[in-house]
């Protein structure tokens, strides 16, 4: 009795567990009817293998336009910002929460770096280091005020009159004691 | 609608409250520079070639942090005279003063115009003499009667600020 087609591809596919492979490929290979269905399904195979990969896009096109001829679907693509997103209670509590903690973290940034946020720090090493998140001209306004603190002069001075001021040699800077004149 | 109204007058208080911490910082910060400031006292000596001659002084001092330049200028007949002085502090906490002098100067009957630049680093402590001679300096024996020579002395040394007043 010769086996049905089904039984014939499960076998071509590797799918008949032992000891009935080997039955089947016993009467395969003494049936002449097998032989040639068996042929026929390998060359169905090989033609499936060998074809090339159908363009479904003209299929899907006409699904699409007969869903929006019957109303089910819409001309065009949703936007993002037009898609309704469903979210549990609490999650959009959180969502909102965290938006507002962000614009007001925000907001106070904001207001301290127009106002002139200073951050000063101590180095290691004895130094301080100044931040000072303001305008260049604030910052120089107040390092005008330190100047206004002491009432140190504006930095010229005024030599006096008819004293003969004449070169005598390469300007020459240095340590008190590189100058043997002065030392003690 | 209610909330609404609630959210502008808490918006305004802390935007007042940020203000007036501000306000503090800023005079925590002045605070913190006049720590940390410097004192550079420039003095200006004209001493003439005869000992017996009474010399002339003028002294400026300033107040810096380290890392900003002082200027003093000179202003006489024929002579220009322009320092730049700039103490840093370096890691180790000892003090750099990074000087630059600039001259210019007329002298007669050319009335031509001559001009000396001078640059030096020097690692100095607080209350050390730096000298300057913006015309050079001159051997006292063997000089004109008339000659005065001119010098600048830079020392620097922390602010106090009591003691400033």
């Amino acid at each position: 009795m010769c086996p049905d087609r089904q039984i014939l591809s499960a076998w071509l596919d590797g799918e008949i567990d032992a000891p009935w492979d080997r039955e089947l490929e016993d009467h395969v290979g003494s049936c002449a009817d097998c032989q040639a269905r068996v042929e026929r399904l390998e060359s169905v195979r090989r033609s499936l293998l060998e074809a090339p990969v159908p363009d479904w896009r003209p299929a899907m096109e006409r699904v699409r336009s007969s869903l929006v001829s019957r109303g089910l679907a819409s001309e065009r693509a949703v936007p993002v910002w037009r898609r309704r997103v469903a979210l549990p209670l609490p999650l959009a509590v959180a969502a909102v929460a965290l938006v507002m903690v962000l614009a007001g973290a925000l907001t106070v940034s904001v207001i301290r770096s127009s106002f002139g946020m200073v951050r000063i720090t101590r180095q290691g090493y004895g130094g301080t280091e100044i931040r000072i998140a303001a305008p260049v001209s604030d910052l120089e306004a107040l390092l005008q005020s330190i100047d206004k603190d002491t009432g140190s002069p504006e930095g010229v001075i005024v030599l006096p009159k008819n004293v003969r001021l004449v070169p005598v040699g390469e300007p020459r800077m240095g340590k008190e004691a590189e100058f043997p004149r002065r030392a003690p | 609608m209610i909330r609404r109204r609630l959210m502008v007058p808490l918006l305004l208080a802390a935007a007042a409250v940020a203000a007036r911490a501000e306000d503090m910082k800023i005079a925590e910060a002045l605070k913190a520079l006049l720590d940390n400031a410097l004192e550079v006292r420039i003095s200006a000596r004209i001493l003439p070639a005869e000992a017996a001659k009474e010399s002339w002084t003028a002294e400026s001092t300033r107040l810096t942090i380290p890392g900003r330049s002082v200027k003093v200028r000179l202003e006489g007949d024929n002579v220009q005279i322009y320092l730049v002085c700039t103490p840093y502090r370096q890691e180790n906490g000892d003090m750099l003063l990074v000087s630059q002098g600039q001259v210019w100067f007329t002298q007669p009957p050319e009335k031509t115009a001559k001009y000396f630049s001078t640059f030096s680093s020097i690692p100095v402590t607080y209350g050390e003499k730096v000298l300057f001679f913006p015309l050079g300096l001159s051997e006292t024996a063997g000089q004109d009667k008339d000659y005065f020579n001119i010098e600048l002395e830079i020392v620097i040394v922390p602010y106090e600020k009591d003691a400033a007043h």
